[in-house]
């Protein structure tokens, strides 16, 4: 409860401070480049619900714990909503920036690839009738995915040139100014903080879901 | 106390190796293939139609000749992974519809079955490579200027394909969804092999020659890691 209200009143500072505090960034038309505070936490959170979700495979394939596989299950479907927010997040930037809202470039190509790979890992958890079987499929089918990553994220960039703002936005190049900076990160531990409560709750009701379903099947 | 029973046992676990096990699967698959045909007729059939539905719309003139070398990449490499996706599933799934699945896993070690399995397809491919290939040079009028690169772009794009689907295969067999779910779960593992398989192809028509065709490489590459990773991953999902 009390994280929730810490979180709350957290978020509402982050987001109005960004609007109204700091300044947008120079060489981005207009209040462009405000969307830095909610594109790219909203891509570190997808990626970071998804390396939880192959680290939790991993560990229901080796320890069959039912939990792993609820947390596996919880993050990827979390994955899946914020890969998506950046997805339509960045597309809004594309098209105040390059002009369209799709082009194919390699990022647009390799958040493609993550929401076709996870609609592909939810269609196999619903086809699969067996409980036990169905985790290990999904275990499975998330490794396997997993190694096909690379091949998008090293080697389509080395075919084709980015338009990515990497440069100009990335908070490691001294580029960004303090202000900014500060409030980048503020608004990732945000987003990363609303991740977690989110997960928590995911893990619950699944946790909640299978206690009733085994009773039914019980009595 | 049997000496004949256990003698028996270790001549049998010591003769039979994980690759003659899987040739063995390999050549019952292909006996079994060669009396119903079903992969392959389904196979040669969607790519059949598929090409020729192709070749009316578009002819061999209907494109101008620069575009040609990457747009005919394109369309060759869409026939032959929806082809391909639409009958390589079959060497599970007739094991499950049959009822032979758990007589071949008490009779064989999960990784042969795979190999065995992964062998299969592979001839698959090859057949539907041999006819739809040099088909569709001929009706579309595809000029390769450097046949060697085509010809290795196509044999490690081939194995790419067998080595990405052999597993979901596997998995899908035991699902009760078949048909539709093998293609939905395929094409994201396989993505990055079909844009640099079109991309090899086309450098290939192209002519435009690049120290040591790195498109090859890395569909070498990919074939590689997908058949490790499945070898590793198969008696997860076989034992269950």
């Amino acid at each position: 409860m009390i994280y929730k209200i810490l979180l709350s009143i957290w978020m509402s500072l982050i987001i109005t401070a960004v609007f109204l505090y700091v300044e947008p960034a120079t060489g981005f038309p207009g209040e462009v480049s405000r969307i830095l505070f909610f594109h790219v936490p909203m891509a570190w959170v997808a990626t970071l619900a998804f390396l939880l979700s192959m680290i939790a495979s991993c560990v229901y394939l080796i320890t069959r714990k039912v939990n792993a596989d609820f947390l596996a299950q919880s993050s990827a479907e979390l994955g899946f909503l914020f890969c998506f927010l950046a997805t339509v997040t960045g597309s809004i930037f594309a098209k105040a920036t390059w002009g369209s809202f799709w082009n194919w470039d390699p990022r647009e190509t390799s958040i493609v690839m993550l929401l076709m790979i996870y609609g592909a890992y939810f269609v196999l958890r619903s086809a699969v009738p067996d409980h036990e079987k169905r985790r290990v499929f999904a275990g499975v089918y998330s490794i396997l995915a997993f190694c096909t990553v690379p091949f998008l994220v090293f080697i389509v960039p080395r075919i084709t040139t980015s338009l990515h703002p990497e440069d100009t936005l990335n908070p490691a190049k001294p580029g960004m100014d303090v202000k900014t900076l500060i409030f980048f990160l503020g608004s990732l531990c945000a987003y990363t903080g609303l991740f977690v409560w989110m997960l928590r709750l995911k893990v619950r009701v699944l946790r909640i879901m299978d206690k009733e379903l085994n009773v039914k099947f019980k009595v | 106390m049997h000496p004949t029973k256990s003698g028996r046992w270790i001549t049998q676990t010591v003769s039979s190796t994980y690759l003659s096990e899987a040739v063995a699967i390999w050549l019952r698959d292909l006996r079994s293939e060669f009396r119903t045909r079903y992969a392959v007729n389904s196979i040669l059939m969607f790519a059949l139609t598929t090409l020729v539905a192709v070749s009316f719309s578009i002819g061999s003139f209907r494109i101008e000749e620069a575009e040609r070398p990457f747009l005919y990449a394109v369309l060759l490499w869409i026939i032959l992974v929806f082809s391909a996706l639409s009958g390589l599933s079959r060497s599970f799934v007739k094991e499950q519809e049959t009822g032979t699945m758990d007589i071949l896993k008490l009779s064989a070690r999960p990784q042969a079955v795979f190999l065995g399995k992964l062998f299969f397809n592979l001839t698959m491919l090859g057949v539907l490579e041999l006819i739809i290939v040099p088909a569709f040079i001929l009706l579309m009028g595809y000029k390769i200027k450097f046949p060697g690169c085509f010809v290795a772009m196509m044999v490690t794009g081939g194995l790419g394909l067998g080595a990405g689907t052999t597993l979901v295969a596997a998995m899908i067999a035991q699902a009760n969804t078949r048909g539709a779910l093998f293609s939905a779960l395929s094409f994201p593992l396989l993505l990055p092999l079909i844009i640099t398989a079109i991309k090899g192809s086309e450098r290939a028509a192209y002519g435009i020659s690049a120290a040591g065709w790195p498109e090859i490489k890395i569909a070498a590459a990919y074939a590689v890691i997908m058949i490790t990773v499945s070898l590793l991953l198969f008696p997860l999902i076989w034992e269950e």
